[in-house]
């Protein structure tokens, strides 16, 4: 399966250098906490610090990039409840429902899927009533009927580890 | 709490980033990147680099799968499943009625083929026939979980952080 994919993703980035998905790769993992991040990952690569500096630029402007930084542990950040939510909501009414759903700051995933629920988003709040309160907004807001929404609360998490392999 | 406000949509491509936050501060770099160290050891940072986008990087497909799992078998299988790179996310929840779907793994892949395989060899190697592929169609959000907001930074009350300082 690794295989597979691999050589079909590199097809599939063509506009992309190997270089460049190298560099995509490194920055991926461990990310040098030091003064001068870049000169270090250059290093680990064989570039200088300026092309890792140049190239994450183009990448950037690209889109390939959405940032460079942390991923906080929600519920240690004072979000304590989190929950994901399914909702049947009619096809025309998607992009307005979608609109009104990214305006809240704490809501980090929501993607249309194909299936009878087919619009599915997570949310963190800090404390159960604060997102009870946010879920009833959203489904009156969406017009969405009681037994059309599917609080998908979690019990156990087994991993979160969003990395691909570009190489 | 201050650094995590001021660096959490990313870090500046300049030759030294963490100096320009400290800047901002008005603190020392080392400070600044003693604190991200001590953060990351502490898992309150579960992990600090670069996040790609993954449309533009080949990654196309997006399928969230649920599973019907018999409640004494999710630890195993959900262990399982979180062994596979391709696996991004894997979660137990609770179920709903007219929803008995338990276990939810997020599945990323070139095409919908290869998740549709990939899916399949799952499903025979730890023998789970009940299961869903969502297919994303369109995303509107992806952000990152757990955002600091502008007033716990200043507030005494989130103590989370300011111990140990």
């Amino acid at each position: 399966m690794r295989f597979v994919t691999v050589e079909i993703m590199l097809k599939a980035t063509g506009q992309i250098d190997l270089m460049d998905r190298r560099l995509l790769e490194k920055a991926q993992d461990e990310f040098p906490l030091t003064l001068r991040p870049w000169a270090s990952i250059g290093n680990e690569l064989g570039i200088t610090e300026r092309e890792v500096m140049e190239r994450l630029s183009g990448l950037f402007r690209k889109g390939a990039i959405r940032k460079i930084g942390p991923a906080l542990d929600a519920k240690r950040v004072g979000l304590r409840a989190s929950t994901l939510i399914a909702m049947k909501v009619p096809e025309d009414m998607i992009q307005n429902v979608a609109n009104m759903v990214s305006k809240y700051q704490d809501v980090s995933h929501c993607y249309e899927r194909e299936h009878e629920y087919n619009f599915w988003f997570t949310i963190a709040a800090r404390d159960e009533n604060e997102l009870e309160k946010m879920l009833q907004e959203i489904r009156r807001g969406a017009n969405v009927a009681k037994d059309d929404m599917l609080n998908l609360q979690p019990t156990r998490i087994f991993k979160i580890d969003v990395r691909f392999q570009l190489t | 709490m201050e650094i995590l406000l001021a660096l959490q949509d990313g870090i500046p491509l300049v030759k030294e980033p963490f100096s320009a936050v400290a800047t901002q501060l008005g603190i020392a770099p080392d400070e600044v990147i003693e604190r991200l160290q001590r953060l990351r050891e502490e898992k309150i940072i579960r992990k600090f680099g670069l996040f790609v986008r993954k449309s533009k990087v080949g990654v196309i497909a997006n399928a969230m799968v649920v599973w019907a799992v018999p409640s004494n078998r999710v630890q195993e299988v959900a262990e399982f499943f979180s062994r596979f790179r391709e696996v991004t996310h894997c979660y137990e929840r609770r179920t709903a009625p007219n929803w008995r779907y338990n276990v939810y793994t997020v599945i990323h892949g070139v095409e919908r083929k290869t998740v549709n395989e990939f899916v399949k060899t799952l499903s025979a190697a730890v023998e789970v026939k009940d299961y869903l592929v969502l297919f994303s169609v369109r995303e509107f959000v992806r952000r990152s979980t757990g955002r600091v907001r502008p007033e716990d930074s200043r507030s005494a009350a989130s103590g989370a952080l300011g111990s140990g300082t």
